[in-house]
């Protein structure tokens, strides 16, 4: 697949290029469940203490992906409701747990390789490697027919791709040995963005000498860092076998535990956005008060979102600290006053998908954003920007119209599992159709007539197989 | 302008469920989203949204037809005003009518509609007749379908096809002789009082008798038609336009324009006698209209880009055959009226063809 529509919103609150480092607050909140995670079998008990390293809970629908315990500290597990409260912390990184006897035993038991999945799993990496198709996450055990590493990340407010890689390139490099080491014979590609800088050079330069690895010049529009798009671009099909996507972060997990066998604990996240004080991209341990960053980042009057401001979901009041997959926290100024007569306007300081405003004649300038849909829910007129935009190449228009029809089937035959969910449509749309979460709840429904479906048939079949052998 | 919205804010509660007036609620939220922009908020993600709505949309097409209202005005005097009121108000009010019945916000669509359907229409057309047109063709082309969004055809169309077959002698009878020189018509008003005297037939009639001078039919001087086909200077400067806002899609216009002007380009080369040059049909007649204004509306046309191209070619070719080969000497309205018709079925044909390609990924 040729990359096609895409786009790329000009917008004022970029993060920048530098990370900051913050101190350990008083007490940690970590959030049971997030955006692709649910810990529910928890493993640690009111008033532990526990140390750096330590699992505090797991997600037993994702292959027992753990919790680890940011720093050393006191569990409270009745502070807040669903989150594992840590207090009385400190850093001491002598007091952290070590795997030392574990590790010999699971080495006896499982093999080197064996010995390398379990240490990604437990110390924290595997939750970054993602299967590119379904967003999920892999087995640790399976191998892939590929790897896709991608060193960017496009999405308006999340922290790009090159902050880390230009602190730990290094780190990277090896990262992709260790990666190397747990396939046999199938290819890395390197999605790497289609830029000339000095940096770009350089990684270019690292990796030549690696033969196991292509590199995949993507152009730098958004979502073409979709691993989903990667991998229908470079031809890897879904059916074929599964295709692992890791990020940089990912890469750098990996490196962390297999040269030094410690568990990842701080994540880099931007804290940006038009609603934010200002734009910064931060190394924080998980479950960072919220409140905190709100308070000292965002302006009166915003709304946080967990993730990008195309994507993400909404931070609200019930979430305390910052969840594990977080990867940037956007904040969007509210809409306050209406504008008179604002459809009249000519329009000069709005940018637009499409033409329709006289900002089209100006050169590109940022625009600050505002949570408004600027519109009335209309009916489909089928304009086709969505279609446009789309960079998955299926017709946003149609799927809304046969969901509007209910008809399931048509919607499956007219692909809907090859959206990736980018939120293009919804942002173009004229009509101010909620076309991504439309198709969101869609494929979850697919999804959920597909269980029944199977177990169903498991059902019928268990029953014939017992009447067979009567 | 903050003493307005406090009063909107302050009446509002009336037209809520439950209140006196809660059987306007369109209107009024129609009248209040009018004058400041709706207050909704993105409740799920993208948490920012394109600044482009449908109201906005829809002006650009109005401005887009502004060049067009303007030469009308010159050519055919006064008289267009109340043609456009007259569509407007009929128009709105069925819009309006079926929305409470509906209980549905009023599409901004009617906007368009009520400017386009005047602008197809003879100069000397009577007011009863415009009235009558507009509220059969928002009715009959929109409404029984479902609304905005909904319709197979062209409400605009629907309401002149009705017209033309109704009343096919005042339709036929009803063209003015543009005026000229400065002012033109602009200080004249002409009624059925003087029509008589001015009369004339359009260029595509007249072409029995001899062909009108192809430069006059671009400025459109000396041209009698319809009151927004006759100059083809102002529909390029409002159908570009559009092009270039996105609005109307190139493709669509392209293929009208350029098989029209290919296949009648052949004809006439095959006989010269019989059939006038291409370039001389793209000038003539609601060609140039239709397809820059009426056959890019993108509810009654193929929602697919290679649908466009399939869409166009099929209204140029029809129109060229109407005019050449039939006893009608305009076709475009015909044309897009099968165009409307064809357009599910193209759509269905692109479909397959894409969800085929779709099939290996």
């Amino acid at each position: 697949m040729k990359f096609r529509g895409g786009y790329n919103i000009r917008f004022q609150g970029k993060p920048g290029g530098l990370l900051k480092d913050i101190l350990l607050p008083e007490v940690l909140y970590l959030p049971l469940e997030s955006g692709s995670f649910n810990f529910s079998a928890l493993c640690a008990t009111h008033g532990q203490d526990v140390g750096l390293g330590d699992v505090l809970a797991k997600d037993p629908d994702n292959h027992d992906i753990p919790l680890l315990s940011p720093t050393n500290g006191k569990v409270n597990l009745e502070a807040a409701p669903g989150h594992i409260t840590l207090e009385d912390l400190s850093d001491d990184s002598s007091k952290s747990y070590t795997y030392h006897d574990e590790l010999e035993h699971i080495h006896k038991k499982m093999g080197s390789a064996g010995l390398k999945r379990y240490k990604l799993l437990n110390l924290g990496a595997w939750e970054f490697v993602k299967e590119a198709y379904t967003g999920q996450i892999p087995n640790p055990l399976s191998t892939p027919q590929a790897v896709i590493v991608s060193t960017f990340r496009l999405e308006p407010f999340l922290i790009r791709g090159d902050v880390l890689l230009k602190e730990h390139l290094r780190q990277f490099t090896r990262g992709l040995e260790h990666l190397q080491s747990l396939l046999a014979y199938q290819p890395i590609y390197l999605a790497f963005p289609k830029i000339k800088s000095n940096f770009a050079a350089k990684i270019k330069e690292q990796i030549r000498g690696y033969a196991w690895v292509k590199l995949i010049e993507v152009p730098l529009k958004y979502p073409y860092d979709s691993f989903e798009i990667i991998s229908r671009h470079i031809g890897l099909r879904h059916s074929t076998g599964s295709i692992w996507g890791v990020n940089v972060e990912g890469v750098l997990a990996i490196d962390m535990a297999l040269t030094n066998s410690k568990p990842c604990l701080e994540r880099a996240i931007s804290v940006a956005g038009p609603g934010a004080l200002m734009s910064v991209n931060l190394r924080l341990p998980t479950g960072y008060p919220l409140s905190k960053i709100k308070n000292e980042y965002g302006l009166q009057n915003s709304i946080a979102i967990d993730g990008g401001v195309l994507t993400g979901r909404l931070l609200t009041d019930d979430i305390k600290g910052v969840p594990t997959d977080c990867r940037g926290i956007t904040f969007v100024p509210e809409q306050l006053g209406r504008e008179f007569l604002g459809w009249l306007r000519p329009g000069f300081g709005r940018q637009s998908y499409s033409d329709c405003f006289l900002s089209s004649l100006c050169s590109h300038f940022p625009e600050r954003l505002t949570n408004a849909v600027k519109g009335e829910l209309r009916p489909c007129v089928s304009c086709g920007f969505c279609e446009d935009a789309c960079p998955a190449g299926i017709m946003p228009h149609q799927l809304h119209k046969l969901i509007y029809q209910d008809d399931i089937d048509a919607v499956e035959k007219f692909r809907i599992d090859l959206c990736v969910e980018c939120g293009l449509c919804s942002f173009v749309c004229p009509s101010k159709i909620e076309l991504m979460q439309q198709f969101r709840e869609m494929k979850q429904t697919i999804l959920k007539e597909k269980e029944i479906a199977a177990a169903e048939a498991a059902k019928e079949a268990a029953l014939e197989s017992a009447t067979e052998a009567e | 302008m903050r003493v307005l919205l406090k009063i909107f804010e302050k009446i509002s509660p009336i037209f809520e469920e439950g209140g006196k007036l809660a059987a306007i609620k369109p209107l009024y939220e129609a009248i209040e989203n009018f004058c400041f922009a709706p207050s909704a908020k993105a409740r799920c993600a993208p948490f920012s949204r394109d600044p482009l709505d449908i109201k906005r949309y829809m002006t650009m097409v109005i401005i887009g037809l502004l060049p067009c209202v303007v030469a009308s005005l010159y050519f055919f005097g006064l008289r267009v005003i109340p043609m456009i009121i007259v569509s407007y108000m009929t128009g709105g009010t069925v819009e309006v009518v079926f929305s409470i019945i509906r209980k549905e916000p009023i599409a901004e669509g009617f906007l368009v509609t009520g400017l386009i359907f005047p602008l197809i229409l003879p100069p000397a057309t009577p007011l009863w007749m415009v009235a009558l047109g507009c509220a059969f063709g928002v009715f009959v082309g929109k409404e029984v379908f479902g609304g905005t969004g909904r319709n197979l055809f062209n409400p605009a169309i629907v309401g002149r096809c009705f017209l033309v077959l109704a009343y096919p002698a005042v339709m036929s009878s009803s063209w003015v002789k543009p005026g000229h020189g400065i002012t033109g018509r602009l200080l004249e008003y002409v009624s059925s009082a003087n029509i008589e005297a001015i009369t004339s037939a359009t260029p595509l009639v007249e072409a029995k008798h001899g062909l009108e001078d192809m430069s006059h039919m671009f400025m459109g001087l000396d041209i009698s038609g319809c009151l927004g086909e006759t100059s083809a200077l102002m529909i390029l400067c409002g159908g570009i336009f559009l092009l270039l806002t996105k609005v109307a899609n190139w493709r669509t216009v392209v293929s009208i324009l350029g098989s029209a002007v290919i296949f009648e380009a052949i004809l006439h080369r095959v006989n010269p006698e019989q059939f006038a040059p291409g370039m001389w049909h793209l000038f003539a007649g609601g060609l140039m209209f239709g397809a820059f204004f009426m056959a890019t509306d993108p509810v009654s046309s193929p929602s697919t880009n290679e649908g466009k191209w399939m869409y166009g070619i099929l209204i140029g070719v029809i129109v060229i055959l109407i005019r050449n080969f039939s006893g009608y000497v305009e076709g475009m309205m015909f044309a897009i009226l099968l165009g409307n018709i064809a357009a599910p079925i193209i759509d269905e044909m692109v479909f397959s063809v894409r969800l085929r390609l779709l099939k290996n990924e």
